[in-house]
C-alpha cells in the first residue's frame, strides 16, 4: 500500500520533521567531530613525537624508517630522567614558587585596579598607558640593574627576587581586573557606601567577591607563567637543590650533546600539572577574560 | 576640587602605590640604567667609558646587521601576526559550538600554549628535522621531498612562524571568551529577521569582537617583536641571516660579544619600534574597534 | 609601666640576634668558605662534583666549598651579568668566554711556586693555547675537546671501504664519502666540517681569515689558500654524500655534532669531539678514530679546546681558592672526575694514561689527534674573530653549505666578504683592544 504524502497525518508529519531535523543534527555534529578531531591529531602530532622519542634508545633516535610507536618502548628513560637530576624536587620548588606568585598576584592585583577602574585622579590616564607600556621591555635588560640591586639587599639564592614582582602587580593582569571591575555596576558600590562601608570595604565585601573570574584568570596565567620562567631563575638563584623545573629540564642539554629521549619525556611530565589546572579552571577563565573586549 | 574629590584621588593614588613603587623598581631603573650606558662603550673588561652619541651613529649609519636584524624581525611579524589572528579566531568559532566534550578539546589545544620556550624550540627542531621528523616523513610517503625547514633559505622563516601560530591556542581563548560576551539575544534578533549565519558573523559576531581582536593584536604586536628563542636555540640566526631576529642580535652583543654599550642602544630602539607600532595600531582602532554601549 | 612593650621585645630580640651572629662569625673566623660555579653534565655528574669537593674539605678542614651546579645554557647569561655587575662574581668559575679573561687573577707565580704543582703536568697544547693569555696564567685548564674523525667500522665493512689512516687528504675524504653513501639504507658517507678556519682549514694552508696583527682582511679571507678550502667544501657538499647543514648545524649545539646520526649507523664518519666516543661506545657502535685529513706537506692541526677554571681578581680568598683549583684541575681532583664521570678526559697525560680503555684501538687514535698543534681562539688570532668576523663572513659559508652557488663563483663570493669582514674587523679590534 502506497502512503499518499498528503494524507499523512499531522502529527506524522511532525514526527517525521524533528526526525529529520535530529539526522541533520547528528550529521552536524559528525562532521564538526571529525573536523575537531582532524584538527587536534594535527596539533597534538608534536606532542605525540615528542612521547615516541621519549619511549626511544638513544640509537633508534635517528634510525631510518623512523618508528611511529616504538616497539621496544623503553619506559624506563622516565625512571632514569627523574633519576638523573632531582626533576620531583624541581617540580615541588615550582610548585612553591607559583603559590607564593599566585598569593601575590592576589594581593596586590585588585588593589591597583581598583584604583583605575572607580577613582579619579590626576594623571591617571597617563599612568595607565606607562603601566600598559611595560609589557613592551624585553627581560633581557633588566637583569644586570636587577642583579646588582638584588646583591645589595641580599636577596640572590632566596626565592624573593622570583616572588617579589608579582607582590607589586603585573601589567597583563592589572588591566584585565580593571576592565573586569568596569562591569561591576557602581550601583552596588554606593548601596554598600550607605550602608557605611568605607573604600576598601568595598573593595573586599562587594568587589572582590564579584571577581571571581577575572581571578581565575590571574591565577592559571601565574601559574604558567611562573612555572615556565627560566631567564629569571638562572640568574638569582645558586643553589642545585632550589632550581624550578624549567630550569631543570635544561640540564639535559650538555656541552657535547643532548639526551633527547630523555629530554623529551621530562618536558611531557612538566607540563601535566598546568594541564590539569586549565582543565577544571576552565569555565571561570573564559568568562574573566571576556573583560578583555569591554570599552576601557 | 572638592573634598569628595580629593578623597578619591588620595584612595586612588594609594591603591595604585604598590604598582609605582614595583614601576620604580622593576622597570623604571633598569630602563634608565639602559639609557645611560648606551652613551657609554661598555667590553666587560673595563667600567663604561662615555662615547656620547657614538652607538647611535654607528647604528644609524654603518651597520649592516642592525638592518638585517630590523629587516627579518618585520618580515617575521608581517607573516606571523595576520596568520595567528585570523586562524586563532576560526579556531576560536569552532571551539565555541556548543557540542558535548568541547571542554576537552579546549584544553587540547591549549597545549601547545602551554610548553616553555626552550622545550618548545627543542621539540621543534626534532620534529622539523628535514630527515627523520614527522613532517618530512609524512611527506616522503606521498612521494615529497620535503624543504630543509629551518635551514632552508626560503622555509627558515616561515619554519618560525608556523612554530608560533603552533601556540594559537592561547589567542583562542581570549577570542573564545569575546565570544561568549555576545549577548545572544542579538543572534535570536537576527535569526527572526532571517539573517543567514554568513551575515550573522559579519554584522554581529566580528563588530562585537573587534575590542578582543584589538587586544590580541597588541599583545601579538609586542610578542612578535620580541622574537627570541627560536633563533637562540634553533636557527642561529641563518641562513643567510633570514632569522636574525632584532633581539637576538641584541643577546649576541650583550651576553657573548660584551658589547653592552652597544647593545643598551639596541634594546632602547628596539623599545621604541614597538612603542611606535602601538601607537600605531592604537589610533586606527578608533576606525574599526566597534564597543557596544 | 609594663615591663614588656612591643618597642622593647623589638629591642632585645635584635639584640640577641646580634649576639648570635657575632657569635656565629667569631667561631667562624677559621672558617673561609669559597664560591664556586661549575655547569653539570655526562663528563662531571653532580655526585662526582660532590666527592670531589668532600675529598678536598676532609683535606683541607678550614675552607668549605660552597658550589652553584648549574645547567650548560644558563652559565653565559649568568657569568655574563656577574661580570658586567662588577659585584657578585664568585671566587672560583670558568673563564670560557675570551671576554671574560680581564676578569682573572693572574696565577703564574703561584703556580711555579707551588710544590704540590707544576705546568709540565699538562699537556702542553692545552696548556699553553688555553691558559696562557697575556705571558700571565690565568686558569688551570680543565678536559680535553678535540675535533676528530670517527669512523663506524661496520659501515665501513658492509662497503667494503678499507678504513682511513692517519695521512689522508681532503680529496680522499670526499671520495671515500661517496663511496660509504647508501641511498636505500638512508646512510651518509661523511659529515660537513661545522666552521671555517678550523683544523681542516689549516690543514689545508688557510690560516686566518685576516692578517696576523688583525688589521686586514683582503688578501685572507679570500686568498688563494682560503678560495682552495672552500671550494673543497664545496666539492663536498656537491658530492651528495654528507648530510643537509639541518641535520648537522640544527641538531648539534657548537662542538656536539651529529652523534645521534652517527650512532644509528646513517654515517659512516663524523667529526666528533671525546664526549661523542662514551656516547659511541655506550650505544655498542663499533668505531674507530683518527685525525681530520690534510695536505701533504702542511703542518697538522688538530681543533681542540679547553675549560678553563679561574679565580676572579676581585676575591677575597685568592691563596685558599688556590688551593682549590689546584686540586680540582690537579690530579687529585681530575682523577676522580675521570673516574667517575662519563667521558671526562683530564689535560694530564699521566692520567690519560690510566684511562679504563687505554688499551684499545679507538683510544690509542685519540691520543695520537692531540699531537697535533691546536688551532687555538687566540694564537695569532684577535678575540674578535669568534664573536664579530665570523659572523660578518658567515654568509659565504651559508651559500655553500646551501649549494646556492656555482663552483666558479666561490672566488667572487669571498671576494664579496672583504667589505662585511672588515667592518666588522674595524668596529671590533679598537673596542677590545690590539
Amino acid at each position: 500500500m502506497r502512503i499518499d504524502p498528503a494524507r499523512l497525518s499531522a502529527s506524522e508529519q511532525l514526527r517525521r520533521s524533528t526526525r529529520q531535523r535530529r539526522a541533520r543534527k547528528l550529521l552536524g555534529h559528525a562532521i564538526i567531530y571529525a573536523v575537531m578531531i582532524a584538527l587536534a591529531c594535527v596539533f597534538m602530532l608534536p606532542i605525540f613525537w615528542m612521547a615516541s622519542t621519549s619511549l626511544k634508545l638513544p640509537r633508534e633516535l635517528m634510525a631510518w624508517p623512523p618508528e611511529w610507536i616504538p616497539s621496544n618502548p623503553q619506559w624506563g628513560n622516565y625512571a632514569e630522567a627523574f633519576g638523573k637530576y632531582p626533576l620531583a624536587r624541581y617540580m615541588l620548588n615550582s610548585a612553591i614558587l607559583v603559590i607564593a606568585n599566585i598569593v601575590g598576584a592576589l594581593l596586590s592585583v585588585p588593589v591597583i585596579a581598583y584604583g583605575f577602574a572607580r577613582f579619579d585622579f590626576p594623571f591617571k590616564n597617563v599612568l595607565f598607558i606607562l603601566m600598559l607600556s611595560m609589557m613592551m621591555v624585553p627581560g633581557h635588560i633588566k637583569l644586570i640593574p636587577l642583579y646588582v640591586l638584588y646583591l645589595r639587599l641580599g636577596l640572590i639564592d632566596t626565592y624573593w627576587p622570583l616572588i617579589l614582582p608579582s607582590y607589586f602587580g603585573s601589567p597583563f593582569f592589572i588591566f584585565l581586573m580593571t576592565q573586569f571591575m568596569r562591569t561591576i555596576p557602581r550601583e552596588l558600590d554606593d548601596a554598600a557606601r550607605i550602608d557605611g562601608a568605607g573604600p576598601w570595604g568595598i573593595l573586599y565585601r562587594i568587589i572582590i567577591p564579584l571577581c571571581r573570574p577575572a581571578l581565575t584568570v590571574v591565577v592559571v596565567f601565574t601559574f604558567l607563567w611562573t612555572w615556565n620562567d627560566f631567564l629569571e631563575p638562572i640568574i638569582f638563584l645558586r643553589d642545585y637543590d632550589s632550581f624550578p623545573i624549567s630550569v631543570g629540564l635544561a640540564f639535559f642539554q650538555g656541552r657535547y650533546s643532548i639526551e633527547w629521549h630523555l629530554f623529551m619525556g621530562a618536558t611531557l611530565v612538566s607540563i601535566i600539572p598546568i594541564l590539569v589546572v586549565y582543565f577544571f579552571a576552565q569555565r571561570h577563565l573564559i568568562g574573566g577574560l571576556a573583560a578583555i573586549g569591554i570599552k576601557g | 576640587m572638592t573634598t569628595q574629590e580629593r578623597r578619591d584621588a588620595k584612595t586612588g593614588y594609594l591603591a595604585l602605590s604598590p604598582w609605582m613603587v614595583g614601576f620604580v623598581v622593576f622597570y623604571a631603573f633598569p630602563i634608565i640604567a639602559t639609557i645611560y650606558f648606551s652613551f657609554n662603550e661598555w667590553t666587560l673588561a673595563e667600567p663604561p667609558t662615555w662615547v656620547g652619541l657614538d652607538n647611535y651613529v654607528r647604528m644609524f649609519t654603518r651597520d649592516p646587521l642592525f638592518v638585517s636584524s630590523l629587516r627579518a624581525t618585520t618580515l617575521f611579524v608581517i607573516i606571523s601576526l595576520p596568520t595567528k589572528l585570523v586562524l586563532g579566531l576560526m579556531l576560536a568559532l569552532l571551539l565555541n559550538l556548543k557540542i558535548p566534550g568541547m571542554n576537552a578539546f579546549r584544553t587540547i589545544f591549549f597545549i601547545p600554549a602551554v610548553i616553555s620556550g626552550v622545550a618548545v624550540s627543542l621539540m621543534w627542531i626534532w620534529f622539523l628535522n628535514p630527515d627523520t621528523g614527522v613532517v618530512n616523513t609524512l611527506l616522503s610517503y606521498f612521494g615529497i621531498r620535503g624543504p630543509l625547514w629551518f635551514w632552508d633559505l626560503h622555509w627558515a622563516l616561515p619554519s618560525v612562524a608556523i612554530m608560533s601560530i603552533w601556540k594559537v591556542g592561547g589567542a583562542a581563548i581570549i577570542y573564545l571568551a569575546g565570544l561568549q560576551n555576545i549577548p545572544a539575544h542579538l543572534y535570536e534578533a537576527a535569526e527572526i529577521d532571517g539573517a543567514s549565519k554568513w551575515s550573522r558573523f559579519w554584522r554581529i559576531t566580528l563588530p562585537l569582537l573587534t575590542p578582543t581582536l584589538f587586544f590580541q593584536l597588541i599583545i601579538e604586536l609586542i610578542d612578535a617583536f620580541k622574537i627570541f628563542t627560536e633563533a637562540y636555540v634553533i636557527t642561529h640566526g641563518g641562513p643567510l641571516k633570514s632569522t636574525y631576529f632584532f633581539l637576538y642580535y641584541f643577546y649576541e652583543e650583550a651576553f657573548r660579544n660584551a658589547n653592552m654599550g652597544y647593545a643598551s642602544a639596541l634594546a632602547l630602539f628596539l623599545l621604541v619600534v614597538i612603542l611606535s607600532a602601538t601607537v600605531f595600531v592604537v589610533r586606527t582602532s578608533k576606525g574599526w574597534v566597534y564597543y557596544e554601549n | 609601666m609594663k615591663l614588656l612593650n612591643g618597642t622593647r621585645i623589638l629591642v632585645l630580640v635584635s639584640l640577641l640576634l646580634m649576639l648570635m651572629l657575632s657569635i656565629g662569625s667569631a667561631g667562624a673566623q677559621d672558617t673561609v668558605t669559597l664560591t664556586w660555579w661549575t655547569t653539570s653534565g655526562r663528563d662531571s655528574p653532580e655526585p662526582a662534583i660532590r666527592n670531589v669537593i668532600a675529598a678536598f674539605e676532609a683535606e683541607h678542614p678550614h675552607i668549605k666549598v660552597d658550589v652553584s651546579i648549574m645547567a650548560e645554557g644558563a652559565y653565559n647569561d649568568l657569568m655574563s651579568t656577574a661580570i658586567a655587575a662588577g659585584e657578585g662574581v664568585p671566587d672560583l668559575a670558568w673563564y670560557w668566554s675570551n671576554n671574560w679573561l680581564p676578569q682573572a687573577l693572574d696565577i703564574t707565580d703561584r703556580l711555579d711556586n707551588d710544590p704540590d704543582i707544576s705546568r709540565d703536568i699538562f699537556h702542553t697544547e692545552y696548556f699553553n693555547n688555553w691558559v696562557v693569555w697575556n705571558d700571565m696564567v690565568i686558569a688551570l685548564p680543565y678536559d680535553i675537546g678535540a675535533n676528530f674523525v670517527m669512523y663506524n667500522k661496520d659501515v665501513f665493512d658492509d662497503e667494503g671501504v678499507p678504513y682511513p689512516t692517519a695521512d689522508w687528504t681532503p680529496e680522499d675524504y670526499i671520495e671515500i664519502a661517496k663511496a660509504l653513501r647508501n641511498e636505500d639504507k638512508r646512510r651518509w658517507g661523511g659529515d660537513r666540517p661545522r666552521g671555517p678556519f678550523r683544523a681542516l682549514w689549516r690543514n689545508m694552508g688557510a690560516t686566518n681569515p685576516y692578517s696576523d696583527d688583525s688589521t686586514t682582511v683582503e688578501g685572507y679571507i679570500n686568498g688563494p689558500e682560503s678560495v682552495a678550502a672552500y671550494t673543497w667544501l664545496w666539492d663536498l657538499v656537491d658530492s651528495g654524500a654528507t648530510p643537509t647543514p639541518a641535520d648537522l648545524e640544527v641538531l648539534g649545539t657548537e662542538g656536539t655534532g651529529p652523534v645521534d646520526l652517527f650512532i644509528a649507523g646513517r654515517l659512516g664518519m663524523a667529526t666528533l669531539n671525546p664526549g661523542s666516543m662514551v656516547s659511541t661506545l655506550e650505544a655498542g657502535v663499533n668505531f674507530g678514530v683518527v685525525p681530520e685529513p690534510r695536505v701533504p706537506g702542511n703542518e697538522n692541526w688538530v681543533h681542540g679546546w679547553a675549560l678553563r677554571a679561574g679565580i676572579w681578581k676581585n676575591s677575597e680568598h685568592p691563596d685558599e681558592a688556590w688551593e682549590f683549583l689546584k686540586f680540582w684541575n690537579g690530579p687529585p681532583g681530575q682523577r676522580i672526575l675521570m673516574e667517575q664521570g662519563l667521558g671526562h678526559f683530564p689535560p694530564i697525560p699521566s692520567l690519560l694514561a690510566e684511562y679504563e680503555h687505554a688499551d684499545t684501538e679507538w683510544y690509542q687514535g685519540f691520543l695520537t689527534v692531540l699531537d697535533a698543534t691546536q688551532t687555538a681562539s687566540w694564537r695569532k688570532d684577535h678575540p674578535c674573530w669568534r664573536g664579530a668576523v665570523i659572523r660578518g663572513v658567515r654568509d659565504a659559508w651559508d651559500l655553500i653549505m646551501l649549494g646556492e652557488i656555482e663552483r666558479d663563483e666561490v672566488q667572487a663570493t669571498l671576494d664579496a666578504m672583504v667589505e662585511p669582514g672588515q667592518a666588522a674587523l674595524d668596529e671590533c679590534v679598537p673596542r677590545l683592544g690590539g
